[in-house]
């Protein structure tokens, strides 16, 4: 283990009740300072892989250190070093923001002024002052979450683990959630840990991604570097009334890096290409050398869920709970 | 050790501040023993002037009895509490916390143990508006309190690793209210094992709630020569403390197996 890996996970594995595999010999490690985000739809193991890391679970083979303790052995001195937010929202109701955040430092060993001014700090830093007095019952649901955030960081911890941070939240509540993630790491330099099954998260908050599917990790880079190992972008010309589609086949099929170019009917080009930014100029240059008119042109970049499409044979997107939830909805509407 | 009891003291402070905070919870803990004192007091008050009978009055006999069922009645709601953290998320934060198992089980045991004092307390004094008598005088008021502190503790502590062990707000409901009322009934509460039939009265020798409640119930009744009641009211305080002890060593036990 390198002084810089925080987290070094070996063969990690559980099986429940001697047969249901939920994490299956996982191994990665996670640098100081770094986002790293576990992306699998639900049931991958994902939380599974989280209890294991924060020793709320025990290993049932292969090992795992978080800030050079191993779970198993030292489960004591890991829970000291770590941050856990849990996917369900683990605010109590009947004590006030204030009330929570000191309950939370007294079980970290926190006390006297130390407490007072990290509770004042954590509190201003979620946008939590104002309502800091009044009972948790009252808060809303993004209030809750950012304050159960807050319960996270109050002792320092070297490592912040979080569940599905932003799990139903609206879109503004989440992107408030990425922004404290960000400050944290910058401003705190927290390496933290996060599970995650929506792909936009991974993407833009993320400095590394593990893609995990039924237990296993299936593909491990940063979002870049895990797009760009599959084919390249998509590119999708619209050529120009009367214009030659054959020829402009033709005439792509023949440049460096350019693969499965096809036409359709409507008079459209598609074709996929390595680095598509720095390719479409010269397309275009090659088409209109050959005479051929372009009406438009897209360009689409691969995805992480093309990524895990490509890794599992199945979209990452459409989940069954949120077809559930649309579902839900359309029949409350109707 | 004084990291542990300052855990266990931070655990118990919440569930504190959950009691304060409910106050109809407050209210019921003080109606409730008025209506077993009232209603049940004055339905049997004859049963005293069956020969054979311990007390002169009835509700000198069913008062220390009220206060020891008013602690299993606490400790359901003890058990009822871990199993609504375990439900919302929220035991997994204490567990992932550097806190001991045992400081967990502690603290809401002695929680539920100071509550139990508290309202042992009041019904006391709502016995003795009604008339009560209680023959160890002032000096056996902090024995009283003590006295429904350690069955307040010990009762919690049962539910708790119920609670451990059933892992589930509506799997635990069905086993308290299976076990609670029957405890109530197969004790001395509210007739002597003298008066009972054999095999009631052999269950009722052995149920650790009639156990709790004979120590409380020589306070109010007496008889026994000063020195021989000071013996035994020791003795009772020591197994008692025994018993709370080991029985919340199994909670915090039970809470640990939620590695596993």
């Amino acid at each position: 283990m390198s002084a810089d890996e925080v987290i070094v996970a070996e063969g990690l594995t559980k099986v429940f009740g001697g047969r249901r595999v939920a994490v299956d010999a996982v191994s990665f490690a996670v640098r100081r300072g770094e986002i790293f985000g576990f992306l699998g739809p639900n049931g991958a193991g994902k939380s599974t892989t989280i209890a294991l890391l924060t020793t709320l679970l025990r290993p049932s083979a292969g090992r795992a250190r978080v800030a050079g303790h191993d779970v198993a052995a030292e489960p004591l001195a890991v829970r000291r070093q770590i941050g856990y937010v849990s996917q369900d929202v683990a605010v109590d109701d009947l004590l006030t923001g204030r009330e929570n955040l000191h309950f939370q430092g007294r079980l970290y060993h926190l006390g006297g002024r130390e407490l007072r001014a990290r509770v004042e700090a954590v509190l201003e830093m979620v946008d939590l002052a104002e309502r800091a007095d009044d009972l948790v019952a009252t808060y809303s649901g993004g209030m809750r979450k950012r304050l159960d955030l807050a319960a996270g960081l109050l002792h320092r911890p070297q490592v912040l683990f979080l569940d599905e941070p932003t799990l139903g939240l609206d879109v503004q509540s989440r992107q408030r959630i990425w922004g404290y993630v960000r400050r944290l790491r910058d401003e705190e330099g927290v390496t933290v840990f996060l599970t995650t099954h929506y792909m936009e998260e991974a993407d833009t908050l993320c400095d590394r991604v593990a893609i995990i599917d039924r237990g296993e990790i299936v593909a491990l880079g940063s979002p870049r570097a895990l797009k760009a190992g599959l084919r390249g972008d998509r590119v999708t010309l619209a050529l120009e009334p009367g214009a030659d589609a054959g020829a402009a086949r033709r005439v792509l099929e023949r440049l460096a890096g350019v693969q499965g170019v096809e036409g359709s009917g409507d008079g459209s080009v598609r074709l996929v290409v390595a680095d598509g930014e720095r390719a479409v100029p010269e397309l275009l240059r090659a088409l209109e050398q050959a005479g051929v008119r372009v009406a438009s042109l897209s360009l689409q970049r691969p995805t992480l869920d093309d990524v895990f499409l490509h890794h599992t044979g199945r979209q990452l997107r459409e989940e069954p709970a949120d077809r559930l939830a649309r579902a839900l909805r359309r029949a409350r509407r109707g | 050790m004084r990291g542990f009891l300052a855990d266990c003291w931070w655990i118990a402070w919440r569930e504190l501040k959950h009691f304060a905070r409910l106050r109809p919870r407050i209210l019921a803990s003080v109606v409730q023993p008025l209506l077993w004192l009232t209603l049940m007091g004055n339905m049997l008050q004859r049963a005293a002037s069956i020969p054979g009978f311990p007390a002169e009055r009835y509700l000198d006999y069913m008062a220390p009895g009220v206060m020891v069922m008013s602690t299993l009645f606490g400790a359901t709601t003890a058990g009822l509490g871990l199993a609504l953290d375990l439900r919302l998320g929220y035991l997994q934060k204490l567990l992932a916390a550097p806190v001991d198992r045992l400081a967990i089980a502690a603290g809401k045991a002695l929680a539920a143990g100071l509550q139990a004092a508290l309202q042992g307390g009041l019904i006391f004094l709502v016995a003795l508006a009604l008339g009560a008598r209680f023959a160890a005088g002032p000096a056996g008021v902090p024995l009283l309190l003590l006295l429904t502190f350690l069955p307040g503790v010990l009762f919690a502590a049962l539910a708790l690793s119920f609670a451990a062990w059933v892992r589930s707000h509506e799997g635990l409901m069905p086993v308290l209210n299976l076990i609670v009322l029957p405890l109530v009934f197969t004790s001395n509460v509210i007739m002597p094992a003298s008066l009972m039939p054999a095999w009631l009265a052999a269950l009722a020798r052995v149920n650790p709630v009639s156990f709790a409640v004979g120590p409380l119930r020589a306070l109010f009744l007496g008889g026994a020569e000063p020195g021989r009641a000071g013996a035994a009211a020791v003795e009772a305080v020591v197994v008692l403390a025994v018993l709370a002890a080991a029985t919340t060593a199994l909670a915090g036990h039970l809470l640990a197996r939620h590695r596993d």
